[in-house]
C-alpha cells in the first residue's frame, strides 16, 4: 500500500512539473505580459560583459512595457544571428562589416551611440617591452619576441571573429603584417581564444599574455585581474559601437516597432547621459563615452548619432 | 588554493540564503531537462517497445544505430536543431531559436537514443518466462505490453534518470539554441546550470561557479539516488 | 480433447519434432515423458499457443488452434501453463494470481475471492500481500500453480513443474495437480522426465523419444510392457538383452542368447532377432550348491561379477554368459555368503521375460 501511495505522489509531481514546463516554456503570452512585446538583441560581448545593457534594458523594459533578451556573442556570431533573422536588433562595433552587412540589405537604421578605445594590456613585467609604443610598432615588437622564442611573450586573441577581433587583425596589417600568413599560427607566442572579452581577458591573465581589449571590460575586470595598460594612445584604438535593426523587408514578422523603439530609445538624450556616467562610481571613470556630441571626432555624420529612426 | 575555499565558503552562502539568482537558474534547468525528459520518455519507451517487440528486417542493424547514436554529441544535436527552428531553417516561422522550447527539443532528442536503446535492453531483460506465462494466462497484445512494462518498470526507470541525467548535465546544445540569456522574466531566459558555469567561469566568477556547480551535482545525484532507493525496496 | 496430428518442429536445421501423432482426452491427466532435450516442453509450447509447429495440427475441440482464424485468443484463454523454472510478477502474491483474471475484466470482488480461495488451496493463506519475489523456489511454483488454476483452465499445461524443486514441494505440486484434476475435471498435459511421477500422476503415458511417441498406454502397460528397447531402458529395466527366437508356439519362446536358452512368453516366431527385458527385482539368486531353485522357469548358473552397494542394497551382477544384474538387500547377500568370483545359479519365471522385437539396425 506504501508503495502505491508513493507512486501516486511521484505522479502527480509529474503531472505537476510537465503541467509547469508546458506552461512554462510556451512563448506566448501569459496573462500578466499580455502585450508584452520581446526583443531580441545580439551583441557583441563587451556591452553585456561590462553590465552596461542590462542595466539599459531594465529602463527601456520598465518604459516600453517590453521584455529584452540579450544574446552575447560576438560581432562575428552576432552579424550571423541577424543575417539568418534569429534576432530584431544588432549591438556591434565593426563598421567595415556592418557596411557590408547593410549593403547586403540584411540590417537598416544605423545609430552609433557610444564609444571608447581599445587598450593593448599585459603583465606589469612587459617582457616584450612595449610601454608606450604606438599600436602597430608594439604588435610588431610581440610578434619578433614572441616568435624568437622569448620567455613570457604570449598574444591571447579573441580569434572570434567579433569586433574586437576585427580590430586586431587591422592593427597587424597596419604593422605591415599578412595576418593569416604571419600572425595566425606562426607559433606557440600567439593563441587564439575563441571566447567573449571577459574570459578572453581572463584567459590572458591566466597566461600573463598580452591581448586588445575594448578599455570598457577591461576596467570592468580590472579587478580581478593581473594586467595592465601598456599601450592605449593612437587613433587606430577608437572603437565604435552602434546599433541596428534586421531590415523588415528582409524577414517581415521582425519586431521593428521595438527595435526602432530600441534604437532611439540608444540615442536619447537621457541613455546618452547614462552611459557617459556609466561605470564612473564603481572604476573612477567611465567604461564608455557618449557618441551624442563627438560624431566629429569619431568619424561619423550627424544624423547617424542624433536623428531618430522612423 | 585560497580561491577554492574562498570559492567554496561563498558558494555555501550562496545556496544557504537561497540566492535567487542560482535559485531561478537551477529551477530553470530542472524544468526544462525534466520537460525534455517526460517528452523522450514518451517517445522512447512506446518506442523501444516497438522495437523490442517487432518482427522486421534490419532490427539487429536498427538496434546497433540507436547503441552508437548513444554516443551522440551534444554540440551536434545543437548545430542541428539549431539549423533547424533558426529563422532560415525549415522550422524557422516558429521564431523557437533562444527558447526554454529550443532547449527542451534539443535535449529531448539529444536523450532519445539512450532512452529508446535502455527501454530495448529493460524489455529484452525480462524473464523469457515472464513473457511465457502472460501469454499463458491469456494475455492480449495491449494486455502483454503493458504488463512486460510493469515488470521491466524499474529498468525503465532507470533509463529516464539516465536521460535526465545527461539532459541536465549537457552544455553544448543548451548554450547553441538557447543562447544563455539571462532576461528579466523567468521563462524567457535560457540560462541555465550549465551554460551559467561555463559562462561564470570563462569570466572569472569562481564562486558563483561552484555553487552552481554543487546545485547541478546535488540534483544530479539526487535524482539516481532516488531511483537507486525506489529500485532496491 | 486435443489431437496431434503428425506435428513436427524444427529450429533452424535441428528437428526437434519429427511428427508426433495422438490423442489427449477430456479430463484426464496426460504425462508426456522422455529423457531430457526430448522435445516435451516443445511440444507443451506447441499445444499452449507460445510457438507454432513448423507442420502437422493441432485441434482442440476439433479446431485446428494454428490456423489464423481469430480464435486464437479464445482458445488461449482456455489453457493455463505452469513452467519448469518458477517465474513470479514483481508484486504481491495476490496481484500475482489475480493477473489472468484482470486480463479476462474480473471485478475486484471475484478477484478478491477467488485469489483468496486460490491462496488457500495452494497453502499459502496470509501470504497475499508479500511479495512473490521473496518467495522460496516451491512457494513460487505454488503461485504459479494458483495464478494458472483461478482462470479456471479447461486444459492445464504443466512444463516440468517440480524439476529443481525440493520433496516436499514436489508432493505439494503433485497433490495439488491430482486435486484440480479431480474436483475442477480439469485436462492436465505434464511434462516430466521423472518415470517415476508419471507413474504416480498420470491417467496415461506417453513416451516421447527420436522426435515422436514410441508409446502410449496406462502406466502399468508402459512399465510393465514398454513397446521397444528404448522404452524398456528408459523406463529402468536394467537387464535388456539381445537374442534369436530359437523355437515358438503357444505364446511361449525359447530364446538363444550367445548360446544360452532362455524361456520367455512371446508372441515371436523363431529367427525373429528380439531383446529381453528383465527387471532385477523379479531374479532370485542361490548358491550353485545347496540352494534351491524357487521358481520354475529359468536357472542360468553363472559367477558374481560384481557387487556394487546402491543404497540400502546392492546390485549382484553375474555373468551367465551375458551379465545379469538382480537387486537384493545387504542381509540377503550377506545370508547368502556370495561375493564377486562366487558360484550362483540366477532364477526367474518366463512371465517376468518381457519380449520385443529388436531395434531396426
Amino acid at each position: 500500500m506504501q508503495r502505491r501511495t508513493l507512486f501516486a505522489v511521484a505522479a502527480v509531481m509529474v503531472a505537476f512539473l510537465l503541467i509547469c514546463g508546458c506552461t512554462g516554456t510556451t512563448t506566448g503570452p501569459d496573462p500578466v505580459s499580455a502585450e508584452k512585446q520581446q526583443l531580441r538583441i545580439a551583441t557583441t560581448t563587451s556591452l553585456d560583459d561590462t553590465k552596461l545593457l542590462e542595466r539599459l534594458s531594465t529602463i527601456f523594459e520598465e518604459q516600453y512595457n517590453a521584455e529584452v533578451l540579450v544574446i552575447s556573442a560576438g560581432t562575428g556570431k552576432a552579424l550571423e544571428y541577424g543575417q539568418r533573422g534569429d534576432v530584431d536588433v544588432l549591438m556591434v562595433h565593426d563598421r567595415a562589416r556592418e557596411d557590408t552587412f547593410i549593403a547586403d540589405g540584411y540590417g537598416t537604421n544605423r545609430r552609433v551611440f557610444a564609444y571608447n578605445y581599445f587598450v593593448l594590456v599585459g603583465p606589469e613585467s612587459d617582457p616584450a617591452g612595449i610601454k608606450g609604443m604606438e599600436p602597430k610598432q608594439a604588435f610588431a615588437a610581440i610578434r619578433e619576441k614572441g616568435m624568437a622564442g622569448e620567455s613570457g611573450v604570449t598574444f591571447v586573441s579573441r580569434g572570434d571573429a567579433s569586433g574586437t577581433h576585427s580590430k586586431e587583425k587591422a592593427i597587424w596589417k597596419a604593422a605591415g603584417l599578412n595576418y593569416s600568413a604571419d600572425v595566425q599560427g606562426s607559433g606557440d607566442w600567439y593563441l587564439e581564444a575563441g571566447k567573449g572579452m571577459g574570459a578572453t581577458l581572463t584567459m590572458t591573465n591566466e597566461k600573463q599574455a598580452y591581448t586588445l581589449s575594448d578599455i570598457g571590460t577591461y576596467l570592468a575586470y580590472k579587478g580581478d585581474l593581473e594586467l595592465v595598460t601598456l599601450v592605449d594612445e593612437g587613433d587606430t584604438l577608437l572603437n565604435v559601437y552602434c546599433a541596428m535593426q534586421i531590415n523588415p523587408e528582409k524577414y517581415p514578422d521582425i519586431n521593428s516597432t521595438v527595435a526602432k523603439d530600441w534604437i532611439n530609445f540608444m540615442i536619447s538624450d537621457d541613455v546618452q547621459k547614462e552611459i557617459a556616467s556609466f561605470g564612473v562610481d564603481k572604476y573612477g571613470q567611465p567604461l564608455f563615452y557618449a557618441a551624442q556630441n563627438d560624431w566629429e571626432k569619431i568619424g561619423v555624420t550627424e544624423a547617424e548619432v542624433t536623428d531618430p529612426v522612423l | 588554493m585560497y580561491e577554492i575555499i574562498e570559492g567554496f565558503l561563498e558558494a555555501a552562502r550562496l545556496i544557504v540564503t537561497l540566492d535567487p539568482d542560482v535559485m531561478a537558474i537551477a529551477a530553470r534547468s530542472i524544468i526544462v531537462s525534466f520537460t525534455a525528459t517526460i517528452s523522450a520518455t514518451l517517445i522512447a519507451v512506446p518506442l523501444g517497445t516497438t522495437i523490442n517487440f517487432g518482427t522486421f528486417r534490419g532490427k539487429k542493424s536498427l538496434i546497433n544505430l540507436i547503441q552508437t547514436l548513444y554516443a551522440l554529441p551534444t554540440v551536434v544535436v545543437g548545430l542541428l536543431i539549431f539549423l533547424l527552428i533558426s529563422r532560415v531553417g525549415p522550422f524557422g516561422s516558429l521564431r523557437l531559436l533562444f527558447t526554454p522550447t529550443a532547449m527542451i527539443i534539443a535535449q529531448t532528442v539529444l536523450i532519445l537514443p539512450i532512452m529508446t536503446g535502455l527501454t530495448i535492453s529493460a524489455l529484452s531483460g525480462v524473464d523469457p518466462v515472464i513473457r511465457d506465462t502472460l501469454y499463458s494466462l491469456g494475455a492480449t497484445r495491449l494486455q502483454f505490453l503493458t504488463n512486460i512494462m510493469k515488470e521491466a518498470r524499474f529498468a525503465i526507470l532507470a533509463a529516464v534518470a539516465v536521460g535526465f541525467g545527461r539532459a541536465i548535465s549537457e552544455v553544448g546544445a543548451a548554450i547553441l539554441v538557447g543562447g544563455n540569456i539571462m532576461a528579466s522574466s523567468f521563462m524567457s531566459s535560457t540560462r541555465v546550470l550549465t551554460t551559467a558555469i561555463s559562462l561564470e567561469t570563462s569570466m572569472g566568477n569562481i564562486p558563483q561557479s561552484i555553487a552552481l556547480g554543487i546545485v547541478l551535482l546535488v540534483i544530479a545525484l539526487g535524482v539516481n539516488l532516488a531511483i537507486t532507493t525506489v529500485q532496491h525496496r | 480433447m486435443i489431437e496431434l496430428v503428425n506435428v513436427s518442429k524444427r529450429f533452424g536445421d535441428t528437428a526437434v519434432l519429427g511428427g508426433v501423432t495422438g490423442r489427449i482426452e477430456r479430463g484426464e491427466i496426460f504425462a508426456i515423458m522422455g529423457p531430457s532435450g526430448v522435445g516435451k516442453s516443445t511440444l507443451l509450447r506447441l499445444i499452449g499457443l507460445l510457438d507454432t509447429p513448423t507442420g502437422g495440427e493441432i485441434r482442440i475441440g476439433g479446431t485446428d488452434i494454428h490456423a489464423k482464424n481469430g480464435q486464437s485468443l479464445r482458445i488461449r484463454r482456455m489453457m493455463g501453463m505452469v513452467f519448469q523454472k518458477p517465474a513470479v510478477f514483481n508484486s504481491t502474491v495476490s496481484e500475482n494470481i489475480a493477473v489472468g483474471l484482470r486480463f479476462r475484466g474480473a471485478s475486484e470482488a471475484v478477484i478478491r475471492k477467488k485469489t483468496e480461495d486460490a491462496l488457500e488451496v495452494v497453502g499459502l493463506s496470509g501470504y497475499g500481500e508479500r511479495r512473490a519475489r521473496t518467495l522460496s523456489g516451491g512457494e513460487m511454483q505454488r503461485v504459479a500453480l494458483a495464478r494458472a488454476m483461478v482462470i479456471e483452465p479447461e486444459i492445464l499445461l504443466m512444463d516440468e513443474p517440480t524439476a529443481n524443486l525440493d520433496p516436499v514441494s514436489v508432493e505439494m505440486i503433485e497433490e495439488l495437480a491430482r486435486r484440480i484434476n479431480r474436483d475442477l475435471g480439469t485436462t492436465i498435459v505434464l511434462s516430466t522426465h521423472d518415470m517415476y511421477q508419471g507413474q504416480r500422476l498420470a491417467h496415461r503415458i506417453s513416451v516421447l523419444m527420436n522426435g515422436g511417441f514410441a508409446q502410449v498406454g496406462t502406466p502399468r502397460e508402459v512399465f510393465t510392457l514398454p513397446a521397444s528397447r528404448d522404452v524398456a531402458r528408459f523406463i529402468g529395466i536394467e537387464n535388456i538383452i539381445r537374442g534369436v527366437v530359437t523355437a515358438g508356439g503357444n505364446g511361449t519362446s525359447a530364446i538363444d542368447v550367445g548360446g544360452t536358452l532362455v524361456r520367455a512368453r512371446s508372441p515371436f516366431g523363431e529367427g525373429e532377432a528380439v531383446c529381453l527385458c528383465i527387471r532385477s527385482e523379479d531374479m532370485r539368486i542361490v548358491p550353485a550348491v545347496g540352494g534351491k531353485a524357487v521358481l520354475s522357469g529359468n536357472s542360468l548358473p553363472g559367477t558374481v561379477a560384481s557387487i556394487v552397494p546402491r543404497g540400502p542394497f546392492s546390485k549382484v551382477t553375474v555373468d551367465c554368459g551375458f551379465l545379469l544384474s538382480s537387486v537384493l538387500s545387504w542381509k540377503a547377500v550377506d545370508a547368502l555368503g556370495i561375493r564377486e568370483g562366487s558360484r550362483v545359479v540366477v532364477s526367474f519365471a518366463a512371465e517376468s521375460v518381457h519380449v520385443v522385437r529388436a531395434a531396426q539396425g
